[in-house]
């Protein structure tokens, strides 16, 4: 009698398993389906100016997935697969070399700025505090192996440019962990759901597994991230399709102006960091140095795309002092290479 | 987690997965990224899928289980969240057009076949507006090149050259024979246009449109702005008294031709 009930308890357990799979398997097939068929129905004559905002925004999303799995993947690695005391072992007692370590863990993590958000939310479980997530999520974008390399590729690792770049990178990411480290209540920087998410552990924890952990998160992650990723690109697609760039172009020699005008680029292109030098370089000419180690400093951390994202997880008053501080030191570090190059 | 969401996140994942891989099976990925991401690229991808695949298995088990306490207890705060009285309506507004627009966007991965970027962002991002970048051809280079290098130069490569010397000397016994689609000049948009291409660096989100100035009288009872053309012809002073280009390639032949495989430059 008790065998047959466990049986069937099994057989229940099974079946959405299975219908689960089946599911998913016809879903991505039919997708697939889909998606070859469509081209064959001709020619869809959407006006220019869509098809390239559609274009550009599935551009941005195609770029960004990658980076964005990878970084799911890292969270998942650094949340089930690494033991709690391996990073909190590592890292000084001190509050302040503390976060200097932290902005040194993008050379072994180097995901650009849109992995950096799940994976950032993952060393929040984790046990990181607000403000050293923070300290991490700005300068593992810059500090990184690859952003790096391509920075000093593009304009000599000799240059004011690229020294501007990694010092003021730096020196941001740990001013900004400081600045939010004084803040009595951490917590209350963060969304509510995200928050409530630290607070309470996962309600599966001690029945499952490594892997349906694994699964589970991933499956959390891309809930949060997926939607944000998708209304990012459309935004910056639709503001590149709507801001003529001969309006920043035609600021490119004024010292300030330059400067503001090499933010607006920054924010509105959404170009990740390990890539956005080579972007850049063109228009090294036309503009000021130090704007262009703003356009480098500023865009990683603050632009369309990476404030959707980090609206997952941060309030959006949080998000708007972000942006004011961060614009305010670049545009700083921006105003001293200026005079000084 | 909301049931709502937790599948909202993996058809999302599958919409822009799929897309992917079959963008990369139909080599028609380069229409959107640098083609040395793309390997990096397939591989996150089918990664991304396997997980995806494991998720509708783990999704599915857990829509069947009643909800335990510590998920009615997210749920619950879930809903205080948006039971604010000041905000809540504005609230539930923004997730409701939000979901739009996602879906806007994975109806788009799926269904809207990819193309190449159009002549409204070469007009947009304005054509030449970027100095030479690093490896593309100098002037020495070209002056060293052997007689029949010419006629493999690229828009980018004549581009570059122009906004490097416009010494029409330079240009001489120097046979153009290049590829792009027609943007109109805006100055002289009756008898001149630019044969034009795309450069990208990362993904056609940064894409500089470049563009060689052809001078062709009344070319628009034969062709049409976007059209793909093959352009052979000298260089020579711009007989075009309204256009800004002081020099412009003056066609012996202009035919249509199809897009190419590439038709974006690196």
């Amino acid at each position: 009698m008790g065998i047959r009930v466990a049986e069937r308890e099994r057989r229940a357990i099974r079946m959405p398993t299975i219908v689960g799979l089946s599911v998913g398997l016809v879903g991505i097939v039919g997708v697939f389906l889909v998606r070859a068929l469509t081209p064959a129905l001709g020619p869809w004559s959407l006006p220019n100016r869509v098809q390239d905002l559609l274009t550009l925004s599935i551009s941005v999303i195609i770029e960004s997935l990658p980076f964005v799995v990878l970084g799911i993947l890292l969270s998942i690695l650094v949340q089930v697969w690494v033991p709690d005391r391996w990073i909190m072992r590592i890292l000084p007692r001190n509050a302040f070399l503390r976060r200097v370590t932290i902005s040194f863990l993008g050379v072994f993590l180097p995901v650009c700025e849109c992995g950096n958000v799940p994976l950032a939310r993952g060393l929040m479980v984790k046990g990181f505090t607000v403000s050293e997530s923070m300290t991490f999520l700005l300068a593992a974008p810059i500090i990184n192996p690859i952003t790096i390399l391509t920075t000093g590729q593009a304009f000599g690792f000799d240059s004011w440019v690229f020294a501007a770049r990694l010092v003021g990178g730096f020196v941001i990411a740990n001013l900004i962990g400081w600045l939010y480290a004084k803040h009595p209540d951490q917590d209350s920087l963060l969304t509510d759901r995200f928050a409530a998410e630290c607070r309470l552990p996962d309600p599966h924890e001690h029945d499952q597994t490594r892997w349906q952990k694994s699964v589970e998160l991933f499956t959390r992650e891309s809930a949060v991230i997926m939607p944000a990723l998708f209304i990012g690109s459309l935004i910056a697609g639709l503001v590149q399709v709507a801001v003529p760039r001969s309006v920043l172009l035609s600021l490119g020699s004024n010292p300030l102006w330059s400067i503001l005008a090499m933010m607006a680029l920054a924010f509105v292109i959404s170009v990740c960091s390990n890539v956005d030098s080579f972007f850049i370089l063109p228009f090294a000419s036309t503009f000021m140095p130090g704007s262009i180690a703003v356009f480098l400093l500023f865009g990683p951390i603050i632009d369309i795309k990476m404030l959707t994202l980090m609206r997952t997880t941060f309030r959006a008053k949080v998000l708007v002092q972000l942006t004011v501080i961060v614009g305010l030191l670049s545009a700083l570090i921006g105003l001293v290479v200026n005079y000084l190059a | 987690m909301p049931r709502f969401t937790r599948w909202q996140g993996i058809a999302l994942c599958v919409a822009a997965l799929v897309s992917t891989v079959w963008l990369a099976v139909t080599n028609q990925l380069i229409l959107y990224i640098h083609p040395r991401y793309i390997v990096f690229t397939v591989i996150m991808a089918a990664l991304g899928l396997v997980l995806v695949v494991a998720s509708f298995r783990q999704a599915a088990a857990h829509t069947n289980e009643p909800a335990n306490e510590h998920e009615r207890e997210r749920e619950h705060e879930h809903e205080l969240e948006h039971e604010q009285p000041s905000s809540g309506r504005l609230r539930r507004g923004i997730t409701v057009i939000g979901s739009m627009l996602t879906l806007v966007m994975a109806v788009a991965l799926v269904v809207v076949p990819p193309t190449t970027l159009t002549t409204a962002t070469a007009e947009q991002r304005v054509i030449n507006s970027t100095q030479v970048g690093p490896g593309t051809r100098t002037v020495d280079s070209a002056a060293s090149a052997p007689a029949g290098a010419y006629a493999r130069f690229t828009v980018l490569d004549w581009s570059s050259l122009l906004r490097q010397t416009t010494d029409v000397g330079f240009y001489r016994e120097k046979e153009a024979n290049v590829v792009g689609f027609i943007t109109r000049d805006k100055d002289d948009p009756k008898n001149v246009f630019y044969v034009s291409r795309f450069v990208i660096t990362c993904c056609a989100v940064d894409a500089q449109p470049v563009g060689v100035p052809v001078y062709l009288p009344n070319w628009q009872d034969r062709f049409a702005a976007d059209q793909w053309v093959k352009v052979s012809g000298s260089f020579e002073t711009n007989p075009s008294t309204q256009s800004q280009q002081s020099i412009a390639l003056v066609p012996t032949s202009t035919t249509k031709v199809d897009q190419p495989s590439e038709p974006y430059l690196y």
